[in-house]
């Protein structure tokens, strides 16, 4: 027995170094985004100039609302788009179905390198060239895979008898939908949103691609800027970004439980 | 029942249709489009919207077997992968194992929630705070220095290794994830029954654990490798000049030298490369779902 | 209220044929209990007249119209689900309410409807809980409320009693009675359950492999099968098989059975005779002489299985293993191994043609 408990603190103090892996630099970086120092240099000195100096930054006020335009229309296309083919897939079998479904898997496992260099040439093309629209097509796409798999997890454990007793009663198609599937599924539309959400605000690889000097959105900006060399601002901004991504997860995660239904 | 399925079966596409086109339109037009123009573009000498003559040519794909650089590039980007891999499984697996069985309760869904929480944030502002700890003059380097009696110089960034670390910390929750939720599924009494037949616990790891957790290290290490070969944006940031991989000459062809059609026939041959691996784990990755 | 009219009705899954030209006459009013093994296509049937699905061929009409076309939601119909399928999202009240808000019904009508309905149950006070704060037989009778509260022409019942353990299957059968009677709905009924079928129904549709195999009222289903099918699976029998007599068969063995009078099947063609096993009186062979009239064989008590209020002895006799139930009056228990008499009249045999 003495062997088992040491095992598990062992295992447990393996857990918090991994977690203090993961979240270290993060910190620091945060830490740094509120010294004086513009070097980084220590001591640490508390100040939130850095804060201050970003409301005068127009470039990166104006890719930040941009990348918050784009990310709700992501939302908002996806989870509609996402909800319906969802539905279709519960609802109904018909030949191709697995191919269709498997067809959700290249946009999630093809880097986004490939994807992102693909569409450029494509867009291009085509004449829809690069900029907030082409960005906004790619965002979509990319998001709305997840936003299947999630709604159609939360599916799963929705009896089909639902909505046949629904009709039994007469209720039309729509108002099967609205009144009785919509409602048990919705916490699964939301997780579905908000990961759409989260997808298209810090999609940086394909936005890359697709955005022009003038059309960006804020991870390109940072990119760019991180490129120039390290400023103060970037970690300000880094900062933002990451509290609002991490916390958009764990408003994610009150509806979706990460493998597995709540 | 049976007789459900076939109920649907006779007008289901039909009803099916309204629902999924708007979906797989989408897709079709920004996926499954564009990734069957990179192969037309990649046999192409100009882009045929440059206003230049252009014709088909196998020129781009020649290039990259005579040039010994891109060869070697992807050779470079594929051990790059190998080896974050193998450090996201040797850190991951006993991560996901004392979550799935050590941890218990409430104590185990937080602790899984705060080790996934960073792969879905933003990827690109993490390896941006590898650099504030790994430069020289940054926070490893000064807290090192504050604690050893003795002077070193700590300056990793702009590295290999400084690459590898920052893509482990990227992609690790990722292994996690997936073994946390085979181990999760194996069944303590299975555990318990292997040391009741006289079973080590080394013994039981090799023979019964991990055998059984296969399908999420295949899963895990698929779904790393394949980014990682492709990363660009990592080794830029954290690795400098001696950053230069296979993802970062695709990027060079499209946003500083250009050479589109070379571009896209280099991303051809890696989505050729990533279908390869991907069609070699499938049947694992099938099993694991 | 209207009677439902089932005609020359198929439907093909495939190769397999679920519905196999099945007519049936549901008369108004009337409770009728469709039965069969699983895959029989009984539920399949409910669905149709349901319409969840539409047949290949035949017709379906409620109350003289035809519906095979018409969707579910346009049938007026009530069902009530194996599972019952309340939604989980709305409170009692508001699932009984569904059927009638979706047809745009004013406020004040579905409050005092869904009142009535929830009385009709004995439910009145429960309005405001959830599905899941229920227990079975509660939420049964919710989803009973439910389906009839929107005056439906028939109401459909899929096996709605599975669900329930034995005693509260009992009281539901009951109350399930009285609300039909109550409110004269043509009722149709789907189980695999013999013992409900024979209680609950006025009339009886046995299926088997997508054919109607028997119709009628309970008792001259159990007492005149048509088929050993109909014979062995609603209620026990012991079959003989031989040639037919005129009055009877004649079994391999010379032994003759007569059956009851009215049959008529050509001498010398294979046919079967049905016994119930409670209509078979057993004694011990003490070598007296053969009943003139009856129908007599002699065997060997090979087992007793002892039921309380009744013994099922299991005789052994030509290589056939014979069924006899006998009521507990306390008499003389018989010792496996006892050589016994067994005697019959031919009024409860049944001659049955081979198929």
């Amino acid at each position: 027995m003495a062997t088992t408990r040491i095992l598990e603190w062992l295992g447990r103090l393996y857990i918090w170094l991994l977690l203090a892996f993961l979240y270290l630099p993060i910190v620091i970086m945060a830490l740094m985004s509120f010294n004086v120092s513009p070097f980084y240099q220590l001591p640490f000195e508390w100040t939130t100039e850095w804060y201050a100096s970003l409301w005068q930054n127009d470039q990166l006020i104006s890719a930040t609302s941009n990348s918050i335009e784009i990310a709700v229309i992501t939302t908002i296309l996806c989870t509609a788009l996402g909800t319906a083919a969802s539905l279709a897939f519960y609802r109904y079998e018909f030949r191709g179905k697995k191919f269709l479904q498997a067809l959700l898997f290249p946009p999630i496992a093809i880097p986004w390198l490939i994807t992102g260099t693909a569409m450029l040439i494509f867009f291009f093309g085509v004449g829809i060239g690069r900029g907030l629209f082409a960005i906004l097509l790619g965002h979509v796409a990319l998001a709305l895979p997840y936003v299947i798999v999630v709604v159609s997890a939360r599916l799963q454990t929705f009896a089909p008898e639902l909505e046949e007793a629904a009709r039994s009663l007469g209720a039309n198609q729509w108002q099967v939908t609205r009144r009785v599937t919509l409602p048990w599924i919705m916490p699964g539309v939301i997780a579905g949103g908000l990961f759409a959400f989260a997808v298209s605000f810090d999609q940086f690889v394909v936005s890359y691609f697709l955005s022009t000097p003038g059309q960006t959105t804020l991870p390109v900006e940072i990119y760019a800027a991180i490129r120039k060399g390290f400023t103060p601002e970037i970690n300000a901004v880094s900062t933002i970004i990451i509290v609002v991504s991490m916390a958009l997860m764990l408003l994610t995660a009150r509806f979706f439980k990460f493998g597995g239904e709540k | 029942m049976a007789e459900h399925v076939a109920t649907g079966s006779r007008s289901g596409l039909r009803s099916a249709l309204p629902l999924l086109l708007p979906a797989y339109l989408w897709l079709t037009v920004a996926i499954f489009l564009p990734l069957s123009a990179m192969v037309f573009f990649s046999s192409m000498t100009e882009l045929p919207l440059s206003g230049k003559a252009w014709s088909f040519t196998l020129e781009n794909y020649a290039t990259f077997f005579s040039e010994r650089l891109y060869l070697t590039l992807l050779l470079a980007s594929l051990r790059l992968g190998l080896e974050v891999t193998l450090w996201c499984v040797v850190i991951g697996f006993p991560a996901a194992y004392v979550l799935a069985k050590v941890l218990k309760g409430r104590s185990r869904e937080a602790i899984f929630l705060l080790v996934i929480l960073p792969f879905w944030s933003n990827g690109l502002v993490r390896i941006f705070s590898w650099a504030m700890v790994l430069r020289e003059g940054g926070i490893l380097d000064t807290a090192l220095n504050a604690v050893l009696p003795f002077k070193i110089n700590i300056d990793v960034m702009y590295s290999y290794p400084a690459v590898v670390i920052g893509l482990v910390h990227s992609y690790v929750p990722y292994m996690v994830l997936t073994c946390y939720l085979t181990l999760q599924a194996i069944d303590d009494s299975l555990i318990e029954a292997g040391r009741s037949l006289g079973a080590s616990r080394l013994q039981m790891l090799r023979r019964v654990i991990i055998p059984l957790s296969m399908p999420g290290l295949v899963a895990g290490a698929a779904l790393i490798f394949v980014p990682v070969v492709g990363s660009f944006m990592e080794p830029r940031i954290l690795g400098g000049r001696t950053g230069t991989f296979y993802g970062t000459v695709i990027e060079d062809q499209f946003v500083a030298v250009f050479n589109w059609p070379l571009g896209a026939a280099l991303s051809f041959i890696l989505l050729a490369v990533v279908l390869v691996i991907l069609a070699l784990t499938s049947p694992v990755l099938r099993r694991a779902a | 209220m209207a009677g439902v009219q089932v005609s020359n009705l198929s439907r093909n899954f495939g190769a397999h044929k679920a519905l196999d030209d099945v007519s049936i006459d549901f008369a108004d009013g009337g409770f009728y209990a469709l039965l069969g093994p699983s895959g029989s296509g009984k539920t399949t049937l409910l669905r149709q007249i349901a319409g969840f699905d539409f047949p290949d061929s035949g017709r379906i009409a409620i109350g003289g119209e035809s519906v095979e076309r018409v969707p579910v939601e346009r049938r007026r119909i009530g069902m009530v689900f194996q599972n019952y399928a309340l939604f989980p999202n709305m409170s009692v009240a508001d699932n009984v309410a569904f059927g009638l808000s979706v047809r745009g019904e004013a406020k004040a009508t579905i409050a005092s409807e869904v009142q009535r309905a929830l009385d009709l149950v004995q439910l009145s006070k429960l309005g405001g809980r959830r599905p899941h704060q229920l227990s079975g037989g509660q939420r049964q009778r919710v989803a009973l409320a439910r389906a009839i509260v929107t005056k439906p022409r028939v109401l459909l019942l899929d096996e709605p009693l599975g669900a329930l353990d034995k005693a509260l299957r009992v009281d539901m059968q009951i109350e399930l009675k009285r609300i039909q009677r109550e409110i004269g709905i043509t009722t149709i009924f789907v189980t695999h359950d013999q013992e409900e079928a024979l209680t609950m129904s006025d009339r009886i549709g046995i299926l088997r492999d997508g054919r109607l195999v028997q119709e009628g009222p309970p008792e001259e289903i159990y007492d005149s099968p048509k088929s050993e099918f109909a014979a062995t699976f609603l209620g026990d029998a012991n079959i003989f098989r031989g040639e037919t007599t005129g009055v009877g068969i004649r079994l391999p063995d010379g032994t003759a059975i007569a059956a009851r009078a009215g049959a008529t099947l050509a001498a010398g063609a294979k046919a079967s005779c049905a016994v119930r096993p409670e209509r078979i009186r057993i004694a011990i062979d003490s070598g007296s002489a053969d009943q003139a009239n009856g129908n007599v064989l002699r065997g060997q008590v090979s087992k007793r299985i002892f039921a309380g209020n009744n013994s099922t002895y299991f005789v052994e006799r030509d290589g056939q293993t014979l069924k006899v139930i006998v009521q507990n009056t306390g008499a003389d228990r018989l010792a496996a191994g006892q050589e016994v008499l067994l005697r019959w009249s031919p009024k409860s045999t049944v001659l049955i043609a081979a198929n």
